[in-house]
């Protein structure tokens, strides 16, 4: 099994598919990718030779952040927004939704599961049934 | 910090000079601003303004972190309300 950028040993996929399990690589990239090593996307990834392979690696390595170390840009960014207090910040401490999404209903990504609150309208029925 | 980048940042003119001037004279009293829209431009890092949000104002120090973001994210204009007696 073929191994880029550090742990990732991608499945026995289409190189242009592989390649988004690297964390950081999408659509538009794994096919940038492709393009700019010359490298024909419908392969099979275990079909690669070792040289296609480290030319994979390389190209991933100088154009691109992946992984580990672009975890720790995104988490360094949002350390920065709460240390400085700003409202984006501020929402990331709340853990409630940051790009100005309603928060009266909906929102349970960020809010996590449901906390019912008894007396609040529509409680007293939902126990009923 | 995103779009319309082209436009350039909005800065108020006359907040600017203000600052610019309180500066120069190595004044540190707040600045009393409403201009919650105008963008932290380098200048302004080292100064304290009084920032409006609505009710009343609340002092922000520029650092040089919040360069490029508005004053008015530093003012926050909603009180934040939790349930109390929860665990959390």
């Amino acid at each position: 099994m073929p191994r880029v950028a550090g742990v990732d040993i991608p499945a026995q996929k289409r190189t242009e598919i592989a390649l988004r399990y690297i964390y950081g690589i999408g659509p538009t990239r794994a096919r940038e990718i492709c393009n700019k090593t010359a490298i024909d996307p419908g392969v099979r990834a275990n079909k690669l030779t070792e040289e296609e392979i480290s030319k994979l690696a390389a190209i991933i390595e100088s154009d691109y952040v992946v992984e580990g170390q672009l975890r720790r840009q995104v988490q360094q960014n949002i350390a920065r927004l709460r240390e400085i207090r700003c409202y984006r910040g501020l929402r990331h401490i709340r853990g409630l939704p940051v790009r100005g999404q309603r928060t009266r209903t909906n929102a349970r990504t960020r809010k996590g599961p449901r906390k019912t609150v008894a007396g609040k309208k529509g409680v007293k029925e939902m126990h009923r049934a | 910090m995103s779009r319309s980048l082209k436009k350039g940042p909005y800065v108020d003119e006359v907040l600017y000079k203000k600052v610019i001037a309180a500066r120069d004279s190595g004044s540190h009293t707040p600045i009393r601003v409403w201009n919650r829209s105008c963008t932290i431009v380098p200048e302004f890092v080292g100064t304290t303004f009084e920032v409006h949000n609505g009710k009343a104002f609340l002092k922000v120090y520029i650092t040089e972190e919040m360069v490029g973001h508005k004053l008015g994210e530093f003012s926050p204009t909603r009180q934040f309300r939790s349930h109390v007696g929860r665990n959390r």
